[in-house]
């Protein structure tokens, strides 16, 4: 047929040459190829790209918002809520860590998912040779700048995964898309070993990076933000593997499933032991956290709640509060939003009325007094807390700073001619319908800015957020000092006086640890343990003091399973304020309880706080928050064993190995843990 | 049916003395002697006949008597012609001829003849003109020529030629422009659904919008890759174009390629079949001009009947309270004064309270609107004009014409608009002898207008965000514009797209021989876009009626966009062709070349802050940063191509074609691919000793091809370039320096080895006519095999990190059927006829790489769009059905489904594994859990029925298209309602109110035999299962049309020749098991399982009249 085709072809081709035509042929013919030949003309290939020092800087910053926990997506409000689901915050919801049984392992995706550190690799290992070569245009500062960023990111995205997942694979270039050799990358590194690489990426972010950004001022990755993460990634590590010591969830533990696979069941520690190990970190953290501490003042707090555009101003509430944080020195790294480029947030429009959400009373009274006592020693002055605006007398100011309370105005700037400001109402809005409600009755203060403009209609906040500040090194070298020297050094001692101080709080520590009761903070505080036991009061003064300078920040639970602070949990019952106390009075027939739907408190019988999630009989959390060992670390989805396991069908021959207490089939809850 | 009107029409015309020709092709060419022995006249006589030589002679007598007989003979080219039907002076009964084609008709006043057979041209005679014989007997004699589609010499378009439709081999569908005249719809390919079987016409995108297109596929899924397109390929008069930018009144006839063997001279650019537009050419005579108009309104065809407020609440308290929540998404008082409100009980302004800032609470406020209805309105008119002027003298034919549509769209607040103008001019004639050339042009705008405010999502948010007790004034009076679209529709600002589409085309036909002919063609296409779109902030009022802000649903600044793109499409072919006959044996020869370059550039750009909002200008703005943008992109193909025709007496037929293709898609190694394909044919009813039938069986042919193709239609133009994927510049949402910074990501991964996908294609087919052509049909059966399709790569581990690329690596094949039946037959001045169109097809995958057997992707073995989905024992009607239930599946119940609460109201699943537990298992084919296919989404069993009948001047057509059979397992908002996406991704239409509630008091009543389950934010009821798996087969009345033609002498006197007026109604009714939440065409586009433009309903009325 073909032949026959060709033949035919041939005949009248015969013809087409005597004809004017052939010429089109012809040249048609010739340049057929230059014809086919197409580049992309308008996409530029990778050899083309990381020339310029500018292409590294688009490069990072690009990543910023997938590794920066700042804000959630449209209509979120991001890290400011990361503390709802612990004892600090709450609205009407809850977790389900809380409800063992109810959390289960996915079918596939989750977080164990690389594409961040792919597209960080891939920055790597194509612009470090370059910069050997010199082959990049610009200033080599700048240029080794954006490639400490990307240590950074990397260290930081990693650092999540040590979170989440503790033992994890360590990748540290671009792999093939060849099955054998990612199965063969698969291969967990035990948690130590992930936490070492994260220390050694922010090494090299730490001695890349410049003080201060080429660009960007504090929007931009600096120096210090290294060291910080430094420290947080070291006392994370360290604490973790002191108080989840011999357990399955550390290297060499009871039952730890690396034992399992060939390619973990011989693993030494690099430092000979595991508190080797501890020390290590513990150290790790000291020294970069007085990096930053020793290099980044804390902002002032003027003791004054601002309530009206002539009312003196108060730094340390508006290093939450406003538009620019650039002049904020304690804060290492904030993001910027601008309503003219529709790069907005959401925190002040949701939380404006309170959007259900609020601190716990638990969270409210585990704040100390200015004199530095407890609420409940002797002689604290403490008001009771009959009323919100109770509480706040004579409290730490950061309780006073970032809670309202009745008789407070609210955003008193940008409103409409003749308007002013509304005022908080006596009693919290408990009852009303969705974005109005109060939730606990505690409300949020933190981030809310002075600007009514930000609040009144949604995707018109442009408040910026801060997302590291350098208050965390100091808590972070005083809890590492005293974890590791078991006292408190000279550093130790002036930062923690130094953080109190701020806050508006009597600065000798000493006389509240002599102060705490551990059995009565035991009650509302999951950070006063420490595996099912309390710790001394000092530690637990380390922690409470974290727990307050830190609120709504969303390191709650971070913080909570490092320490190992859940073992306790069993049905606990979150509450807010004293509904049934004399504020019921106030409140009048609008408390109903004892039906369905049309509920708006709980029972005076079960307590006479608001148990928030014992409102409604319907509620999952109505018999409250209990915990499981196996919910300190993430489960695996289960196709990651699948598609990672050379026949594709069998769990088991993946190297992957899941966490303790989980399985490897999907929907499945803990066993045995 | 029509076809046969308008011939009658023009023989009235002949007779009148204005000649006319049905030549219609430029590749056909008839010959017609008319002799009129009383005029003693010759006609005309036309270019030299190649395919078609017909005569007719009209011989009679010339004396005239008040009583008389008339006898005579019917013959045609090839004998004596049995059952002509012959009235008389237009009289609805009629005599036949017999068997030797002779008829009589005694003793009658007859003044005028009319002879009519199905396949040949109606003719009248006229007796007053005529003479008797000696006994006073009128002797008429009539040589009946076949019409210009009779069966036998119906020629239809093919790739670079022509052929006749009896000697085709390959699978090859036609339609007329006929078929498709009086559809009062927007574009062609509105038109084409249904009309032809294998050509799939569906809805996509966003439904029923103004500029919506429709999905356009010959004979189902050809590809599955994602990567590729599997659409056919369209070309309008030989050079590649879109449907959509057509006067669908310049088309003279459309061809339908849908087997390789057809396709195969446009190699890659046409795996999936090719859809041949011919547009209309002048003939030559005196100037004809047609004027016609249509004038309609469009209606919603199904609007989503919204709850009212008071339902709406507890339907949403319900699922609040279902869920775990409070059931206080309206508290109690709010609710109350919901129901005063519906009650009439309020003032009607009474809708809303402030809230502390002194705004309107908008989220808690007690209206109660339909909002769906207040969106969109029940009707919205269009007209549309046409005029066409075509004729010729010397050699020479012109064929000009006009179009102007405007159609308004069914938005109430802040028209949408859909325009078009559209120009063609063809002149085509002789040079010398030897070569003829023609130049056409033509040129399409299209013009489309909204809201700058309505996107996409605007039809989520109707649904989503419109909720009923949201008020459309304040009690002030002024629109909450907060929580409604209606400032922003009307004042916010509009965008505008207008398209021009200009066609260019050039054509030269040289014969240096005898039997030799050369074509070349130049085409050359452009297109331009211009989007215009202002945006200005619109206010809303606070509570106190005096202060105003820019309200919540307003563009957030006042800005203009420009965007501009042009697009250039360069096309020369050269092709000749060689017909030779020797003896009995026919030879047909062609070869050519072909190359198409392809190129667009845009830009767009835009500022924000207008001077002033009167004069929305680049220029005018106040702030004077830009943001720009724009790109340039091209490929381009080259092919050179060959067919070789041979049959023996008509009898036996072969074709081969073979084509050589390159194109820029791929790289120099793999640019190049040879696609060859041969069919041949068995025309059993020239067969000698299938004479004897042949009275009765006029045509019956075997035919069967095999063809591979290969589809260089990727998605991406540089498939195989790793480039810098998402290089943006200012589009960071991390902001430095206060402005957006540039952002660069890791380029993805190209698969190496990336090359054609290849498709190989086998088609059987039989065609037939039989009872004098009354029953006509055709039938067809193919495979078309998909190999080394371009598929998702492995799923590989995570540890990747990127997406892998995709790859040669699945093959599938797609069988289906065609069958098409039709019957036309005429009785005097009543004529009827139908047609039946039926197809079918399937894919199945065949290979690919999915170690796993995960459900998430394709599986070897399995059918595309199979639904997996759990197996329904019922909703439970109380708590101790379902803890029975529980019971019975002691090893976890439903829990891995949800852990919340199995309550009464909830799906009962069953456990067809036995595990005493319900879950998806591992999502694997091996292990599914509970899950089982339980159907398929496909279209199946297309089916096309038009019904046509005509009588004297009337005619009536009713055309239903729809799908037999079609699973659906519903997702999203509009069937479910609530969804698990929650409150802001949840509905409440009346059908849902059907849901179950246990409580005897609840204030909607008590319901235990609902349909749907307790209302839940959560998605554990919805999975697919066949509780709930849902027949979407529909039938749908296409087409309705009434007409009636004047008769010439009516209208003489206005210098009329003829006029036609109708009725056409479109979409005038469905048959579906669908509930009203679901148009069955609209279900699985949108993007919320059917939140879609609507769909119209169209009446119209129109004339068309020829001067």
């Amino acid at each position: 047929m073909q032949i026959f085709n060709l033949l035919a072809m041939t005949i009248v081709f015969s013809y087409i040459k005597k004809t004017a035509l052939c010429s089109i042929l012809l040249f048609s013919l010739a340049s057929c190829n230059d014809l086919l030949d197409i580049t992309p003309p308008s996409q530029v290939s990778p050899e083309n790209y990381f020339n310029d020092e500018s292409h590294l800087a688009s490069y990072t910053i690009a990543r910023y918002e997938s590794v920066f926990r700042t804000i959630d997506g449209s209509g979120g409000a991001g890290l400011y809520l990361d503390d709802a689901g612990t004892d600090n915050m709450t609205n009407r919801g809850g977790n389900t860590r809380f409800l063992p049984g109810q959390w289960r392992v996915g079918a596939s995706g989750g977080n164990w998912d690389f594409s961040t550190i792919y597209q960080l690799n891939y920055f790597l290992e194509t612009v470090l040779p370059k910069l050997e070569t010199k082959e990049i245009a610009g200033s080599e500062v700048n240029i080794k700048h954006y490639i400490g960023e990307a240590y950074l990111l990397r260290a930081l995205t990693y650092f999540n995964k040590l979170r989440e997942f503790g033992d994890f694979p360590i990748i540290k270039s671009v792999l093939p898309d060849d099955a054998s050799a990612l199965i063969e990358a698969s291969k967990r590194a035990p948690r130590n070993e992930v936490a070492r690489f994260i220390l050694s990426d922010l090494d090299n972010a730490a001695e890349l990076l410049m003080v201060n950004s080429p660009q960007g001022g504090r929007t931009r990755i600096i120096k210090s933000l290294a060291y910080l993460l430094k420290s947080r990634v070291a006392l994370f590590e360290g604490t973790w593997l002191k108080y989840h010591k011999n357990t399955s969830l550390v290297p060499n533990g009871t039952n730890w499933p690396g034992q399992e696979k060939d390619y973990n069941s011989n693993y030494q520690f690099p430092s000979g032991s595991i508190d080797n190990e501890i020390a290590y970190f513990l150290d790790q953290a000291m020294a970069s956290a007085k990096e930053v501490a020793s290099k980044h003042a804390l902002t002032v707090n003027s003791k004054v709640i601002k309530e009206s555009a002539s009312d003196p101003g108060n730094l340390y509430y508006e290093m939450f509060a406003s538009e620019s944080l650039n002049n904020f020195d304690e804060v290492l790294l904030w993001r910027d939003f601008d309503l003219t480029l529709g790069v907005v947030q959401y925190w002040n429009h949701y939380m404006y009325y309170g959007n259900g959400y609020g601190y716990t009373r638990q969270f409210v009274d585990n704040f100390l007094m200015e004199n530095g006592l407890p609420i409940y020693a002797a002689g604290s002055g403490y008001q009771g807390d009959d009323f919100v605006d109770h509480v706040k007398i004579g409290r730490d100011w950061r309780l006073k700073l970032f809670m309202r309370a009745a008789g407070e105005k609210k955003a008193f700037l940008g409103l409409a001619a003749g308007a002013s400001p509304e005022v908080e109402p006596r009693v919290p809005v408990i009852d009303g319908a969705a974005r109005f409600q109060e939730g606990t009755g505690y409300s949020i203060k933190k981030g809310l800015s002075y600007n009514n403009d930000m609040q009144a209609i949604v995707g018109r906040d442009v408040t910026g957020v801060v997302a590291f500040r350098a208050a965390e090194a100091y808590l972070n070298y005083i809890e590492a000092c005293y974890e590791k020297n078991g006292n408190l050094d000279s550093d130790a001692s002036n930062y923690w006086k130094a953080i109190r101080a701020r806050a508006g709080v009597n600065e000798d520590y000493n006389a509240t640890i002599a102060a705490t009761n551990m059995s009565i903070e035991g009650q509302n505080d999951w950070g006063a343990y420490s595996k099912n036991n309390l710790v001394d009061a000092t530690l637990y003064n380390i922690r409470r003091e974290r727990r307050a300078e830190l609120m709504a920040e969303g390191l709650r639970y971070m913080d909570l399973i490092r320490w190992r602070a859940m073992d306790q949990l069993n049905a606990f019952k979150i509450e807010g304020i004293k509904v049934w106390g004399p504020m019921k009075d106030i409140y009048g027939n609008r408390l109903v309880y004892g039906g369905t739907t049309t509920n708006t408190v709980s029972a005076p019988s079960l307590s006479a706080y608001l148990r928030i999630h014992q409102i409604s009989p319907n509620n999952q959390y109505f018999n409250g928050y209990s915990f499981t060992q196996a919910h300190y670390l993430s489960p695996i989805a289960a196709n990651h064993f699948l598609i990672s396991s050379p026949d594709g069908q069998n769990p088991s021959n993946s190297p992957i190995y899941q966490n303790p207490g989980w399985t490897t089939e999907a929907g499945s809850a803990p066993v045995g843990l | 049916m029509r076809k046969l009107l308008r011939k009658m029409r023009r023989r009235i015309k002949y007779l009148d003395g204005h000649a006319s020709s049905l030549v219609k092709s430029n590749f056909l060419w008839m010959n017609m002697h008319i002799n009129d022995p009383i005029k003693g006249r010759y006609v005309r006589q036309l270019a030299a006949p190649i395919f078609i030589t017909a005569s007719l002679m009209a011989v009679s007598s010339s004396v005239f008597a008040q009583t008389s007989s008339v006898r005579g003979k019917v013959t045609t080219e090839s004998g004596p012609l049995e059952r002509v039907s012959v009235t008389i002076d237009g009289q609805r009964d009629a005599v036949f001829t017999n068997a030797n084609g002779e008829f009589e008709i005694k003793n009658s006043n007859a003044k005028q003849l009319t002879f009519s057979h199905i396949g040949y041209k109606t003719v009248t005679i006229n007796l007053q003109n005529s003479q008797r014989n000696a006994d006073n007997v009128y002797e008429v004699n009539v040589v009946l020529e076949p019409s210009e589609e009779s069966l036998l010499d119906e020629v239809v378009v093919v790739g670079f030629g022509t052929q006749k439709k009896v000697n085709l081999t390959g699978a090859v569908g036609t339609i007329s422009a006929k078929e498709l005249e009086a559809r009062p719809v927007q574009n062609v390919s509105q038109m084409l659904q249904g009309v032809l079987p294998g050509l799939n016409v569906s809805t996509q995108g966003v439904g029923g919008a103004l500029n919506a297109g429709r999905s356009v596929n010959v004979r189902g899924t050809g590809t599955i890759s994602g990567s590729s397109s599997g659409s056919p390929l369209v070309l309008i008069d030989g050079t590649a174009g879109s449907l959509d930018a057509l006067n669908p009144q310049d088309i003279e006839s459309i061809s339908v390629l849908k087997d390789a063997a057809s396709a195969a001279v446009y190699g890659s650019r046409a795996p999936f079949g090719v859809i041949l537009v011919t547009t209309k050419k002048g003939t030559a005579g005196q100037t004809k001009i047609n004027y016609n108009n249509n004038f309609r309104w469009n209606s919603p065809v199904l609007l989503a009947d919204m709850m009212n407020s008071y339902e709406f609440a507890n339907f949403w308290n319900d699922a609040d309270y279902n869920g775990g929540g409070s059931g206080q998404k309206f508290n109690a008082a709010l609710l109350q004064k919901i129901k005063d409100y519906v009650d009439g009980k309020l003032d009607p302004n009474d809708v809303a309270a402030i809230r502390g800032d002194g705004k309107w609470d908008y989220d808690n406020t007690w209206g109660n609107v339909d909002w769906v209805k207040e969106y969109f309105r029940e009707s919205a008119p269009t007209q549309e004009h046409n005029l066409s002027l075509s004729g010729g003298a010397n050699q020479w034919t012109y064929y000009l014409s006009g179009n102007y549509m405007d159609q308004q769209g069914l938005l109430r607040h802040g028209k949408d608009t859909y325009k078009r103008y559209a120009t063609s001019g063809r002149i085509s004639g002789k040079l010398f002898d030897n070569l003829r050339i023609e130049y056409m042009n033509r040129f399409v705008r299209t013009n489309y207008g909204r809201p700058t405010s309505m996107p996409d999502d605007f039809y989520d948010h109707v649904l989503r965000r419109a909720r009923p007790n949201r008020a459309k004034y304040d009690p002030n009076g002024f629109l909450m514009a907060d929580i409604n679209y209606i400032s922003a529709f009307e004042d916010g600002g509009r965008r505008n797209d207008e398209q021009d589409f200009n066609t260019q085309q050039f054509q030269a036909i040289y014969n240096p021989i005898k039997d030799l002919e050369i074509t070349g063609e130049l085409n050359y296409r452009t297109e331009t876009q211009f989007i215009h779109e202002d945006a200005f902030k619109t206010y809303a009022y606070n509570g106190d009626g005096v202060q105003r802000y820019i309200s919540l649903l307003s563009p957030a600044n006042d800005y203009v966009y420009e965007y501009a793109k042009k697009m250039y499409f360069f096309n020369p072919n050269v092709y000749a062709n060689y017909r030779k006959r020797i003896n009995n044996h026919n030879i047909a020869l062609m070869a050519g070349f072909q190359s198409e370059w392809n190129k667009y550039r845009d830009l767009d750009a835009s500022r924000r802050n207008l001077i002033t909002t009167s004069l929305p200008v680049l220029n005018l703005t106040t702030d004077a940063t830009p943001t720009i943008s724009g790109q340039v992109q091209e490929w381009a193909t080259a092919g050179f191509f060959g067919r070789f025709n041979y049959d023996y007496k008509g009898k036996y037929l072969l074709e081969g074609n073979l084509r050589y293709d390159g194109t820029s898609r791929f790289r120099s190694d793999k640019q190049w691919n040879w696609f060859p394909s041969v069919s041949a044919g068995w025309n059993i009813a020239q067969e000698e000793f299938f004479e004897p039938l042949a009275n009765n069986i006029s045509m019956l042919k075997l035919r069967g091809s095999y063809g591979i193709l290969g589809n260089q239609n990727t998605n991406d133009w540089y498939p195989t370039y790793q480039v810098m994927s998402n290089l943006g510049t200012g589009n960071g949402g991390w902001l430095v320096n206060g402005a957006k910074p540039n952002t660069a990501s890791a380029p993805g991964l190209i698969s190496t080895a990336l090359t054609w996908e290849q498709i190989r294609n086998w088609n059987f087919g039989a065609d037939w006519a039989i009872l004098d052509n009354r029953l006509t049909g055709s039938f067809d059966y193919y495979l078309r095999y998909t190999d080394n399709g371009v598929g998702p790569g492995l799923v590989l581990p995570a540890t990747l990190g990127t997406a892998v690329p995709r790859t040669n690596n699945i093959d599938i094949v797609t069988k289906g059927f065609e069958f098409s039946l039709g019957w036309n037959d005429q009785k005097g001045d009543f004529g009827y006829g139908a047609r039946l169109n039926l197809s079918d097809n399937t894919t199945k995958v065949l290979a690919y790489n999915n170690p796993t057997n995960s459900l998430d992707t394709y599986i070897t073995g399995q059918y595309i769009n199979e639904i997996w989905g759990y197996q329904t024992i019922g909703i439970a009607k109380s708590n101790e059905e379902m803890n029975q239930h529980l019971a019975s599946l002691s090893n976890g119940g439903q829990t891995a489904i949800s852990g919340g609460a199995w309550e009464a109201g909830d799906i009962m699943y069953a456990d067809i594994n036995g595990d005493g537990k319900i879950d998806g298992g591992a999502n694997t084919l091996d292990n599914s859990g509970d899950r089982a296919i339980i159907g398929n989404s496909t279209p199946r069993y297309a089916l096309g029925l038009d019904l046509n009948a005509r009588y004297k001047g009337f005619d009536v057509r009713m055309f239903f298209q729809g799908i037999l059979k079609r699973d659906w397992a519903p997702s999203g908002m509009v069937f479910w309602g609530t969804t698990s996406s929650g409150e802001w991704w949840s509905t409440a239409l009346k059908d849902h109110l059907d849901y179950f509630r246990a409580d005897e008091s609840h204030p909607l009543g008590q319901n235990l035999d609902s349909y749907y389950p307790r209302p839940l934010f959560s998605g554990k009821n919805q999975l697919a299962q066949t509780g709930y798996l849902l027949n979407a087969s529909y039938v749908r009345l296409k087409n309705v049309q009434v007409g009636y033609t004047f008769n010439h002498s009516a209208l003489q006197a206005i210098k009329v020749s003829n006029a036609r007026i109708f009725f056409s109604g479109e979409n005038l009714a469905t048959f579906t098991k669908l509930n009203k939440t679901l148009d069955p065409e609209s279900i699985g586009i949108g993007r919320q399982g059917g939140t879609v433009y609507p769909l119209s309903k169209i009446l119209s009325f129109g004339i068309s009249a020829n001067f």
